[in-house]
């Protein structure tokens, strides 16, 4: 186990490398180099040298990526254009929001999932596993921004039954209850709304995997054994699908700095997702790519942590 | 035991039995072309997915010419908000527009994009795959440590990123983009089934009679991976039409006025309460194209799966 552990974490370490090494040419790619927004239209050609010169933009790019790199690792990622915040201070501050959203969404996406996904596989070639299969289809197809529409519209705006945007409900000052609330009211529909396409693509793949393990010999031996059918749904076949699945779940959690981008615009929810789009009009480039470089972290970090749940839960990956 | 018994039967019993047993002997050979056709035809999802295809392809392209409504940017500043009507059978947008050509413009724009993207990515992945899977070793772990680095990166942000500086609303920026992108999991794709198909006798064959390597690839293995890269296909070219819509959708795709799903929702969403149709006739243009591609990658899949059971 611990062999397996230090070989997958030999295998993250050059792939975080040559992401930062990506983030880093992109910054220079970028139309008007990392210098722009601080260039004056008025500055003639040697104003604009010493411009450059001051940013240590003359040194070779290798020794700039040092440089780079040597401040990423202290934590500091550079100073926002827009408001001359340090860029870890921002997206401190919004990271809590998109968190929220995230673990919520998962959370009911998860529960949602495992329960039409047994379902569907339990019952497989009815009507009811017909109607969640659809479902399902509809949950993968349906682009994001339509659905948030659609769900503020009827909730929002027809039915006045939920907010349509923010996180609190401005102008009001709440006793803790109501403002937890009120929160949680606001709450509910973006976390809905991005459990869609998690829900829709883990009961697919939570289906195809009880049905693959319910085929085993081991179930029908269980069942010959006179264990009950409701056991044996939950001890093995169940206990032994989740495994896949829930490694799926981790993998997913890694998108977690862009997955929820498209939600946070519709419902204006001042996460990372949103600060993004935000600064992007702005062109403010070190926000952008300091998110962009913490999105490829997560995602790398939690394959590694998938890989080592997969070990543990799985103790036939852990020998191969 | 009697093995030499004789077996008296009449000539019009022979007759019977032969009649019986022709439908099996004499079954039309068919070839695997149309095996497949025929197996997808019987999943009836699948196919309603595909003939919504087709219509929304007639629709889009050639309806244009056909109904007459060909002017999707003329404004109309007199007549914004028209409801539907002969003349607009869809209405007409806030700024007066023809808002049924619009919807065939933007479908034109869409289904180019995905389609196009799909076509590159699959060119690139194929490519990048297959070499990777044939000559492992090094080669492999390079191109996989390419492949996995892009694959890290948040694909929404990146492409917004470079959407908003690099792209000037044109489709074919739009196109390169997502592909550059997009060709990542039909690499893994191709070059799982390179690597198991490379084992096989008739590559062996192949080799003993002299063929060298890129002909064992292109001629040999690459046809005997063409299911699951088909299937990809068609699903990625779901995925891309939502990508490009989403692009759209902030701006940074296909930029107003030229026509988009994506942003035909974002600009109607502002007028929703009254107007909602300006909403839902893309958004679910969009949506169900998406779920026509979904539906046919499966019927495609289930239709090239050797293991189930010809009948």
């Amino acid at each position: 186990m611990g062999q397996y552990l230090i070989r997958r974490l030999l295998q993250a370490i050059p792939l975080l490398i040559l992401v930062s090494i990506l983030m880093f040419v992109l910054l220079h790619l970028l139309p008007g180099g990392p210098e722009a927004v601080y260039d004056n239209p008025e500055l003639d050609e040697a104003g604009r040298a010493a411009l450059r010169a001051s940013f240590g933009l003359n040194d070779p790019l290798p020794i700039q990526y040092l440089k780079w790199i040597g401040n990423a690792l202290r934590g500091n990622f550079g100073v926002s254009y827009a408001t001359n915040q340090a860029v870890t201070d921002i997206l401190s501050q919004r990271f809590p929001a998109t968190l929220e959203l995230f673990l919520s969404a998962f959370a009911l996406a998860f529960i949602v999932a495992l329960i039409l996904g047994t379902a569907s596989a339990v019952r497989q070639g009815t009507t009811v596993d017909y109607t969640i299969t659809t479902l399902a289809y509809f949950g993968i197809s349906m682009p994001i921004f339509l659905f948030g529409l659609f769900m503020q519209d009827i909730f929002g705006v027809s039915l006045h039954w939920l907010p349509t945007s923010g996180t609190v409900t401005l102008g009001y000052i709440f006793d803790p209850f109501n403002a937890f609330l009120d929160h949680f009211l606001h709450l509910v529909m973006p976390m809905t709304v991005l459990a869609l396409t998690f829900t829709a693509r883990w009961s697919r793949y939570l289906r195809a995997g009880m049905i693959e393990v319910t085929k085993q010999d081991y179930m029908r031996t269980a069942r010959a054994k006179g264990v009950s059918p409701g056991q044996i749904l939950l001890r093995h076949a169940l206990r032994n699908a989740i495994i896949p699945l829930i490694t799926v779940v981790a993998i997913d959690f890694g998108s977690i700095a862009g997955g929820a981008t498209i939600t946070e615009g519709v419902f204006n929810w001042p996460g990372m997702g949103l600060l993004f789009i935000n600064s992007l009009e702005k062109r403010d480039y070190p926000v952008l790519l300091t998110t962009l470089l913490l999105g490829a972290i997560l995602v790398i970090i939690f394959n590694l942590v998938a890989d080592i749940l997969y070990g543990v839960m799985d103790p036939r990956i852990r020998y191969s | 035991m009697d093995t030499s018994e004789q077996v008296n039967i009449t000539q019009e019993e022979e007759d019977e039995l032969l009649q019986e047993l022709t439908p099996q002997l004499a079954q039309k050979r068919r070839s695997q072309g149309r095996i497949i056709f025929d197996r997808f035809l019987r999943n009836r999802t699948a196919t309603m997915g595909a003939i919504f295809l087709i219509v929304l392809f007639l629709f889009c392209f050639l309806g244009p010419t056909l109904t007459g409504h060909n002017r999707p940017d003329d404004v109309n500043v007199t007549d914004p908000f028209a409801p539907p009507s002969w003349q607009y059978p869809f209405g007409a947008d806030d700024l007066g527009r023809d808002f049924f050509a619009r919807a065939m413009v933007g479908g034109q724009i869409s289904l180019l994009v995905g389609l196009s993207s799909m076509l590159v990515a699959i060119l690139l992945g194929t490519g990048i795959g297959a070499f990777a899977g044939y000559y492992g070793g090094l080669v492999d772990n390079l191109l996989m440590r390419v492949t996995d680095t892009i694959l890290a990166v948040p694909l929404y942000l990146l492409l917004f990123v470079l959407s908003a500086s690099f792209s000037n609303g044109s489709p074919a920026s739009i196109i390169i983009l997502i592909a550059i992108f997009g060709w990542t999991t039909s690499a893994r794709l191709v070059r799982g089934e390179f690597l198991s198909l490379k084992e096989r006798e008739f590559v062996r064959a192949a080799q003993t009679v002299g063929a060298r390597n890129l002909r064992l690839m292109f001629r040999h293995i690459l046809p005997n991976a063409l299911g699951p890269i088909i299937v990809n296909a068609t699903i990625l070219v779901g995925g891309n039409i939502i990508l490009e819509s989403v692009l759209s959708y902030f701006g940074f795709g296909i930029r107003v006025p030229v026509a988009s799903w994506g942003s035909m929702v974002s600009t109607g969403q502002g007028f929703f309460d009254n107007n909602p149709r300006l909403v839902f006739v893309p958004g679910l243009l969009i949506f169900f194209t998406v779920l026509s591609c979904n539906l046919v990658g499966d019927g495609l899949r289930d239709a090239l799966d050797p293991h189930m059971t010809e009948r």
